[in-house]
């Protein structure tokens, strides 16, 4: 037990438990795939990301599929969640026009949900979302609704409330205007997709590393002794507790992702308030 | 003497995160407060102090990303 369980440099996988990777490109790029259907090459992430969505697309589609008005405990929770997306939400943030971007808002929520619960499913351990890829392309999407949303409403005034605010001293203004252009147009997306991102790889590296630790302490219990290898059942206890605590953080990342979604639809909608 | 180990940009991390931690506490105790005070105002406020906080994170997580990429 002399190595680390992340030795980097030298990693000789017989020695040591896991390998820290040699720089953290790993975590932008896809790795080689584990097979290809018809000259696409699937990769586990791939894999993941295609399952995620037929399960989305499973759960709306057997929830909602026979509308019963004595409802059964799967079509509850199913319309629950809807309902919960649409009236606190798409309503709730947008206003009454906020329905038409409910359907986006609700795939938004229910994708990034399953793709966060894999990170605490048993044998997968992977969220989909703690690759740059898909938050990325998500708070695109976001990026591209607001602002085709905004000038559908509002035309050119709303390039031009944006860079030229009202209400602002003159001489103020082409720096305000700056600032919000800066804020609106980059640094929104930007922070979007890096919120879900950073969230999900800091619980994902949490949980491995202590999961490990207490794998190696009690699997060579008897190379380093009782009183060391106890401390193994300490840190698996303190994983369990960080499970608990990863269930809240994947719950609360999709509610925020899509929150701020509407959000940033909702200041390009209305923009008069 | 030993050597000291490690990247700058750590701390750099570090100290990007401060602000924002002080800023998510000053928005979440100003949050339980005005809940407390007014309970039924409750879900318009936890929804204010979510979008508070995420705008608040922001700083943090420029930083955490200059970390990646030093």
């Amino acid at each position: 037990m002399d190595e680390l369980i992340l030795a980097s440099g030298e990693c000789d996988l017989t020695v040591t438990a896991v390998c820290a990777p040699e720089d953290v490109t790993e975590l932008f790029e896809f790795r080689e795939a584990v097979f290809s259907i018809l000259g696409f090459p699937i990769t586990r992430t791939v894999f993941l990301i295609v399952l995620a969505g037929v399960i989305a697309i499973a759960l709306l589609y057997f929830g909602l599929r026979k509308r019963s008005t004595q409802p059964g405990k799967f079509q509850l929770s199913i319309e629950s969640l809807m309902l919960f997306v649409r009236d606190e939400v798409a309503v709730g943030i947008i206003g009454p026009t906020g329905i038409r971007y409910f359907p986006y808002l609700m795939a938004l929520f229910i994708f990034i949900l399953i793709g966060n619960i894999f990170e605490i499913t048993p044998f997968v351990n992977f969220p989909i979302t703690s690759r740059m890829a898909i938050p990325l392309f998500l708070s695109l999407l976001t990026w591209v609704i607001f602002v085709v949303a905004g000038f559908k409403k509002n035309g050119i005034s709303y390039l031009t409330g944006i860079i030229w605010p009202p209400g602002v001293p003159v001489f103020l203004k082409p720096l305000v205007g700056l600032i919000e252009f800066f804020s609106t147009f980059l640094v929104r997306p930007f922070s979007l997709a890096v919120r879900l991102f950073a969230n999900l790889v800091a619980g994902h590296v949490m949980l491995t590393l202590l999961l490990l630790t207490a794998f190696i302490s009690i699997v060579s219990i008897g190379e380093i002794g009782l009183a060391k290898g106890a401390f193994g059942i300490a840190w698996w206890a303190l994983a369990l507790a960080i499970f608990g605590f990863e269930m809240i953080v994947i719950l609360l990342q999709a509610y925020i992702f899509t929150l701020l979604s509407a959000v940033y639809i909702d200041t390009s909608v209305n923009v008069e308030h | 003497m030993e050597e000291l180990k490690g990247a700058i940009s750590l701390i750099g991390y570090g100290l990007a995160a401060i602000g924002p931690g002080v800023g998510i506490g000053i928005i979440a105790g100003n949050a339980v407060q005005a809940m407390a005070r007014q309970p039924e105002a409750a879900g318009m406020v936890r929804t204010t102090m979510f979008l508070g906080i995420a705008f608040t994170e922001a700083l943090a997580l420029i930083g955490f990303v200059l970390f990646f990429l030093a």
